[in-house]
């Protein structure tokens, strides 16, 4: 693999113009696409380890993906389907992401799709107020290991509890996980909705669901 | 405000405001005893606000938004499209749990208002959430990268001409509208006014007008619930409301996303236009205060939150506009009362800054015996309590937490007892509990 460290000090330090050029670059030059592609999954490697220090934020996650979203783009063409699919990795398991019931909110769950997503799962995000049975069917066709529900507001507790209840009902309780996230979760609402783990933060989630995984 | 205010440093201003307020001088009472309640109450929370040694109790000041009417099994659409039923349901709310504080009713908004300016910032009961739900904002990147200019040169001008015409339907025609600016000579004015006659700009205008209309029926009927409550001895709980400039420009203007990349790609355009709306965030807030001879401003925060932004990103971006704003309005004679939505166990320090003025922060989840040891005696701290308890806990449990909240926030007597979320809900039997436990456990 060529050495592309400044395309990998570039991402890292959030140089967003830099890493375009250096990226079309070394394309140009004839740099392997799959290798330029890994240099941005270890920067980004990079950049959720020091999002896990508390050094780098919300910002930072946000401008990762778009550096990604943006490379992807124009390295696809030259990445052959299968490489480009699975960004040349094994998936650790599949999450399926929704907000619950009458809540609208997605910045949440978005950033924590994303962060699953870098960190190696198959996320699939089935959008916002989303009822139980929908997100119970998704997850079945999906062939979910964990369901990540999503909620801004205390009127989320309710359609959480819903999914756990039905999930138990339908006798898949204990082949699915169900994570629960929002500014208002805590161990009393975890408890009430029966999920298996509560989380206020997107890098505590992704912890949770790799052990899980592991 | 009144003679000799202008000689007054900002601290005299705010408490002779607070004076003011709890004096209750203009408000009709339903007797005596209503009037020294309302004394006593708005009493507690001057003296939590100042930090007075001598307070008896800790003051409670729930903060609801659609819990009083989701409690009185009126539903949101309800809430918002009937102001006698929500006003009602503010009423009973208040005689039945006696609170210290009432909340701010018209905040639940006027829905047929809503229906005809086509807005779009929210979506509310029957209009994209379900009738028996609360209100939700409806985030997306109403203003344009390349509007930062507009907004920095012309704040006024980006509202009326680029922001309400995307984010309420019925007005977008109004983007069409010419700037004022040529009314300042005869020859120039016809710009100007030939785009107001154009009839999709007549249409709008007949639109705004009618809710404009809509807005004052709807605040003539809830006032007449608003002046029981007072009249039955409740101080409300603000006055006013603003915003941090950052948030303005984050929540309703750029969108989250959006603007966290612009502190990357355009850092000096965010810092330019969060300065630029620092004057009308304070006039914001000010204006609301002295209309209503209440002094207290709230204020929401959300992105500067623990994990939204770095310590660095905080210190640039988000805290120094927040504070000139706060500033202002102490100037004024208001007090800042934050409400620290999420978690800011790493920003403590920085609230310090703000013990040379009366200012509150109610706490969501930030580790409240923290906030007391950083803050205890500097700034008055509030809230902590969580909202889960209240929807899923039992009496029991939510009266042993309300004993060990206070036990550890409220020592150094500038402390107001809150739930630490807005409550669009609430449960009959852990409010009751909440309230009787602040009640007996707050005593000094």
């Amino acid at each position: 693999m060529a050495d592309l460290k400044d395309l990998f000090t570039a991402v890292v330090e959030m140089q967003e113009d830099t890493a375009m050029e250096l990226t079309n670059k070394y394309l140009d030059e004839g740099v392997p696409a799959l290798d330029i592609f890994n240099c941005y999954q270890e920067a980004l490697e990079e950049i959720g380890k020091r999002f896990e220090k508390q050094l780098y934020f919300i910002p930072e996650l946000i401008m990762s993906g778009e550096m990604m979203k943006a490379a992807s783009e124009i390295l696809k063409p030259h990445l052959s389907e299968e490489t480009s699919a699975s960004g040349g990795q094994k998936k650790l398991g599949k999450v399926l992401m929704a907000t619950v019931q009458g809540d609208i909110h997605d910045i949440g769950k978005n950033i924590a799709s994303m962060m699953l997503d870098l960190n190696g799962l198959e996320v699939k995000d089935i959008g916002v107020d989303v009822p139980a049975e929908t997100i119970i069917a998704e997850a079945q066709a999906f062939g979910a290991d964990v369901i990540g529900l999503s909620g801004l507001l205390t009127l989320a507790f309710d359609p959480m509890k819903a999914v756990v209840d039905k999930l138990e009902e339908q006798g898949l309780r204990d082949k699915i996980k169900v994570l629960i996230g929002g500014g208002q979760m805590d161990e009393q609402v975890c408890n009430y909705v029966g999920a298996d783990a509560y989380v206020t933060d997107a890098v505590v989630g992704v912890n949770y669901i790799k052990g899980w995984l592991s | 405000m009144f003679e000799g205010f202008d000689k007054l440093t900002s601290i005299e201003r705010q408490d002779a405001f607070l004076d003011m307020w709890v004096s209750a001088d203009g408000i009709e009472f339903a007797g005596e005893e209503a009037k020294a309640a309302y004394k006593e109450r708005a009493g507690l929370v001057a003296s939590a606000l100042k930090i007075d040694q001598g307070i008896k109790r800790v003051p409670i000041m729930p903060l609801t938004t659609f819990a009083p009417t989701m409690l009185a099994g009126v539903s949101g659409r309800d809430a918002m499209y009937d102001p006698d039923k929500a006003g009602q349901a503010y009423v009973d709310f208040c005689n039945k749990y006696q609170p210290d504080t009432a909340g701010a009713a018209p905040m639940l908004g006027c829905g047929q208002a809503l229906d005809t300016l086509d807005y779009h910032l929210y979506k509310w009961p029957g209009h994209g959430v379900a009738e028996n739900l609360s209100y939700q904002f409806n985030e997306k990147e109403y203003m344009k990268a390349e509007e930062y200019d507009h907004l920095i040169n012309d704040p006024t001008d980006f509202w009326l001409r680029s922001w309400i015409p995307k984010t309420m339907g019925a007005l977008a025609p109004l983007a069409d509208l010419q700037p004022v600016y040529g009314s300042m000579e005869l020859p120039m004015l016809s710009p100007w006014l030939i785009s107001l006659g154009t009839p999709p700009v007549q249409e709008a205008m007949q639109a705004l007008l009618k809710a404009g209309k809509q807005y004052f029926e709807w605040i003539n009927a809830m006032g007449a619930y608003m002046a029981q409550i007072m009249a039955a001895g409740f101080p409300f709980g603000a006055g006013g409301a603003t915003k941090a400039p950052f948030d303005t420009l984050s929540d309703s203007f750029r969108g989250t996303t959006s603007l966290m990349m612009d502190m990357y790609r355009r850092p000096e355009k965010v810092l330019e236009a969060v300065e630029r709306l620092v004057p009308p965030m304070i006039k914001n807030g000010v204006d609301g205060a002295v209309a209503n001879g209440n002094p207290l401003v709230f204020i929401p925060l959300h992105k500067g939150a623990d994990g939204f932004m770095s310590d660095e990103q905080f210190q640039k971006f988000y805290w120094p506009t927040l504070k000139e704003v706060m500033y202002g309005l102490a100037d004024a004679g208001c007090v800042p009362c934050c409400f620290v939505e999420g978690a800011y166990n790493q920003r403590l320090e920085y609230l310090a800054d703000t013990s040379d003025i009366r200012s509150m922060y109610l706490f969501d989840r930030t580790d409240m015996a923290k906030a007391r040891e950083v803050l205890g005696g500097k700034v008055c701290i509030a809230g902590g309590f969580p909202i889960s308890l209240i929807l899923t806990g039992t009496p029991e449990q939510v009266k042993e937490a309300t004993k060990k909240l206070i036990d550890d926030a409220a020592g150094d007597k500038g402390y107001m007892l809150s739930i630490g979320c807005a409550m669009d809900e609430a449960k009959d039997a852990t409010m009751q509990a909440f309230i009787e436990a602040g009640k007996h456990y707050g005593k000094y």
